[in-house]
């Protein structure tokens, strides 16, 4: 990540969560920010340029927010890491810290911490438009001298004083800021023993550094295994009792800095009732709460299916418009068939996707910026703790409705290791948008376009059905694992629920780009290569079989006196039988004729179990109609489809449902996989995950399969 | 039932009082670095719909907090 040429300087943007630090760092680096990943250890950590009025430029790194450097949850844990060690990639040479004007008597306990590293500071009162609207004054000239630091008042919504702010910053950089500020926090005697021994051990210079890392020895991820033991025996031996000396820090940082602010700052006499308060009244109320959340669920739902339709149709027909563009054009010859039916037909299947990801991740931004998903954490963690889960994991749960990978990143926030793995765990049942394709086709194919009661029609009912069947798949499996794993590591709710306010639309568009490309690059790189490789299975087959069939083909045209058209696709059907994708589903078709499945769905079952949207393209390619076309072509051509052997019919009733039910628990989904490997650190996981979802795909599916099998035929 | 002090959960919806000191250490740990301290003037203001959380005011801050986070912050009576 380091910059060619001479290295950046790198600055932090650091605050309590709420504090509108993101904002702010949208607001200093625009589009020039990405996400990285960084291999070996946990942590996306969001970087940007920033640019300065002469042409100088700095790296902005976006920390997690945090209240203070004694962590509770792995995000929190980035940011004592990276401030703990000086040698980290991400140890800022200055730091940009972000408070909220409107409560900073509770939002500078960070940056006291932060002075006694020795970093150069500069404090960001953010939100200072409002603070002036509710009445109070903030004398930022007071402020800065009792601190010692450059103070800039700014509001990240409207970007007022943003320039002050970048023009300050590039002062601080170049030692052109005249404050100096003092250590903050005396240590207590324990404190100075347990330090310096610390500090002598490992060769520090910072005094408060030495205490973070006594603190923090356990689990600190740059300390070998010599220093952490070396370090144990320097605690215990001088009877170092970590959380009490935490708390009591705390405190006596409040106790020096409470004054501060309260000269520099002038309160109304009282705290109004506002909007939020009477607001609350309602959304957070005992019966219209619950209520209005499945309300705003079912409204979300919808949005996505009523405004994803046109967008969808026109970049299906574009392709499909392109693909016989193309195929007029281009000679016949096997490269062109690469082209159309290859990379067009994955470039079309992961495009096609981008109206429902945008839309779901904008309501659920949007539902995070002002403040609502705060109060469902709060009305349901109840809820989620019977399933082993915690308040947090609704978020996590909402967003798999969308896509699996951000769901799963998303659990950072909770602090109990249990239950971020059970979130982590459980969050691929929920039915993503990945899924909706295949549902689509399924249900379209199996059931009627009938009318329960003359309101409902039956195939969105069983539509809902099947986001039903995952939620309870999700909570039963949370359920179960709670009572395998067990843990009595503390768990937190404690969270703070912020005024609620109109969404800032840059961070909503910076957001939303930001999860579509993740979704493009991230998953769309796989879909392609794999509609690629599948192209190529089926497009050729070991040795002279692909020779063979054809030859057997023309034949047995000749010999029925077929017409051209149906000549051509008995060419096709013989082409793919001998080709290596025929072979490799005729391998697997024992094991899966129980669920009612043939050869062909096999096919399309291994496909999936990389990614499951490219079902539908599959399908496409094996009943060569290709992808271009719509579902109802491929419905047609799988309605008549029969079993080789029975002759039966291979889509009844049952084999519909039996792969519906298949698709919505099994893990197809390697991105989701990796995403689990990275936050858990070990491929245990990922793989228990694989293991225990598949099998209960498989036998549910088995189970409806049967249950259904002496039903109506279709 | 008499007890010396009493605990947030003891409060009535828009009851406020002090909080005086912290039961658990850990729990503690993380309610002050959120800015609840001994001191700090706690308003109960609903407790979650199907309980076990309550919806409190610190010092004009909203915190939704849990019931154990809640019953370890003693107020005074």
């Amino acid at each position: 990540m380091r910059g060619s040429g001479e290295k950046l300087v790198r600055i932090a943007l650091v605050g309590n969560p709420n504090s509108g630090k993101s904002t702010i760092f949208n607001q200093l680096t625009g589009l020039r920010q990405k996400t990285g990943n960084f291999p070996g250890v946990t942590v996306d950590i969001k970087e940007g340029r920033l640019r300065f009025p002469g042409g100088r430029e700095a790296m902005l790194t976006d920390l997690p927010g945090t209240y203070s450097l004694y962590p509770t949850s792995s995000d929190e844990k980035i940011v004592a890491a990276v401030l703990a060690n000086r040698l980290d990639t991400h140890f800022p040479d200055a730091v940009i810290y972000v408070a909220d004007a409107t409560h900073l008597e509770k939002h500078l306990l960070l940056l006291t911490q932060l002075l006694d590293l020795d970093l150069p500071v500069l404090l960001a009162l953010n939100m200072s438009d409002t603070a002036a609207e509710i009445g109070i004054r903030v004398n930022t000239t007071k402020l800065a001298e009792r601190l010692g630091i450059p103070v800039v008042a700014i509001s990240g919504r409207t970007g007022e004083n943003i320039s002050k702010l970048i023009s300050e910053t590039e002062k601080l950089i170049s030692g052109n800021s005249d404050r100096a500020h003092k250590r903050f926090y005396p240590l207590s005697d324990v404190e100075k023993h347990v330090t310096e021994a610390v500090c002598l051990n490992l060769g520090l210079k910072n005094q408060y550094q030495g205490l973070l890392v006594a603190h923090h020895h356990g689990w600190l991820p740059f300390l070998s295994a010599q220093h952490r033991s070396t370090i144990e025996a320097i605690v215990h031996d001088k009877d170092f009792a970590s959380l009490r000396a935490q708390v009591d820090e705390t405190l006596d940082r409040y106790d020096r800095f409470t004054p501060i602010v309260q000269d520099a700052v002038q309160h109304p006499p009282q705290f109004p009732s506002t909007p939020t308060d009477r607001i609350d009244a309602v959304v957070t109320h005992r019966v219209f709460g619950p209520l209005l959340f499945f309300v705003v669920m079912l409204l979300v739902f919808q949005s996505i299916y009523d405004w994803s339709t046109v967008p969808m149709d026109l970049i299906e027909s574009f392709f499909s418009n392109l693909n016989i563009w193309l195929k007029a054009l281009l000679p016949a010859h096997w490269l062109t068939d690469l082209l159309t039916d290859g990379i067009l037909a994955g470039l079309a299947g992961i495009l096609v996707f981008i109206p429902q990801i945008a839309i779901l991740f904008l309501l659920v931004t949007i539902l995070e910026e002002i403040g609502y998903m705060a109060r469902v954490v709060f009305m349901f963690d109840k809820t989620m703790r019977r399933f082993g889960m915690n308040g947090r994991s609704v978020v996590s749960l909402i967003s798999g409705g969308a896509c699996a990978v951000p769901a799963i990143m998303s659990s950072r926030t909770i602090g109990n290791w249990q239950e971020r793995l059970i979130t982590t765990m459980v969050t691929p049942f929920i039915s993503c948008s990945a899924r909706l394709p295949v549902y689509a086709v399924l249900i379209g194919l199996a059931v009627p376009a009938k009318r329960v009661f003359g309101i409902f029609s039956l195939q969105s009912l069983t539509f809902g059905s099947m986001y039903a069947l995952g939620v309870l798949a999700a909570l039963a499996s949370g359920f179960v694992m709670k009572k395998i794993l067990r843990s009595r590591e503390l768990s937190y709710l404690a969270i703070e629920l912020p005024v609620y306010r109109m969404p800032h639309w840059k961070n909503l568009w910076l957001t939303v780009w930001e999860k579509v490309l993740a979704f493009v690059i991230g998953a769309g790189k796989i879909i392609l290569i794999i509609s690629i490789v599948l192209w190529a299975l089926a497009r050729f087959g070991p040795g002279k079989a692909m020779e063979l069939a054809a030859e057997k083909a023309r034949l047995e045209a000749a010999r029925q006196h077929l017409p051209e058209k149906a000549a051509a696709d008995l060419h096709a059907a013989y082409q793919l039988e001998a080709s290596y994708a025929g072979y490799l589903g005729k391998v697997i078709e024992p094991a899966i004729r129980p669920l009612g499945y043939d050869w062909k769905i096999g096919i399309a079952l291994i496909a999936s179990f990389a990614a499951r949207e490219v079902f539908v393209g599959t399908m496409s390619t094996i009943y060569s109609i290709g992808s271009s076309e719509d579902d109802v072509a491929l419905r047609q051509k799988m309605k008549s489809a029969t079993f080789d052997d029975t002759g039966a019919p291979v889509y009844t009733l049952a084999t519909a449902l039996s792969l519906l039910v298949f698709y919505a628990l099994a893990m197809q989904c390697m991105s989701t996989l990796a995403v689990v490997k990275r936050e858990t650190n070990s491929w245990k996981w990922p793989l228990a995950q694989f293991a225990y979802m598949s099998v209960l795909a498989y036998l549910l599916a088995w189970v409806v399969y049967n249950l259904f099998q002496n039903s109506a035929h279709l | 039932m008499q007890r010396r002090y009493r605990t947030v959960p003891d409060l009535k919806a828009h009851e406020s009082a002090r909080a005086l000191a912290f039961e658990d250490a850990a729990l503690a740990g993380k309610l002050t670095a959120m800015g609840l301290l001994p001191g700090t003037l706690i308003e109960m203001v609903r407790s979650a719909p199907f309980g076990k959380a309550y919806y409190i005011k610190a010092d004009g801050v909203r915190l939704a907090l849990r019931e154990e986070e809640a019953a370890s912050i003693m107020i005074d009576v």
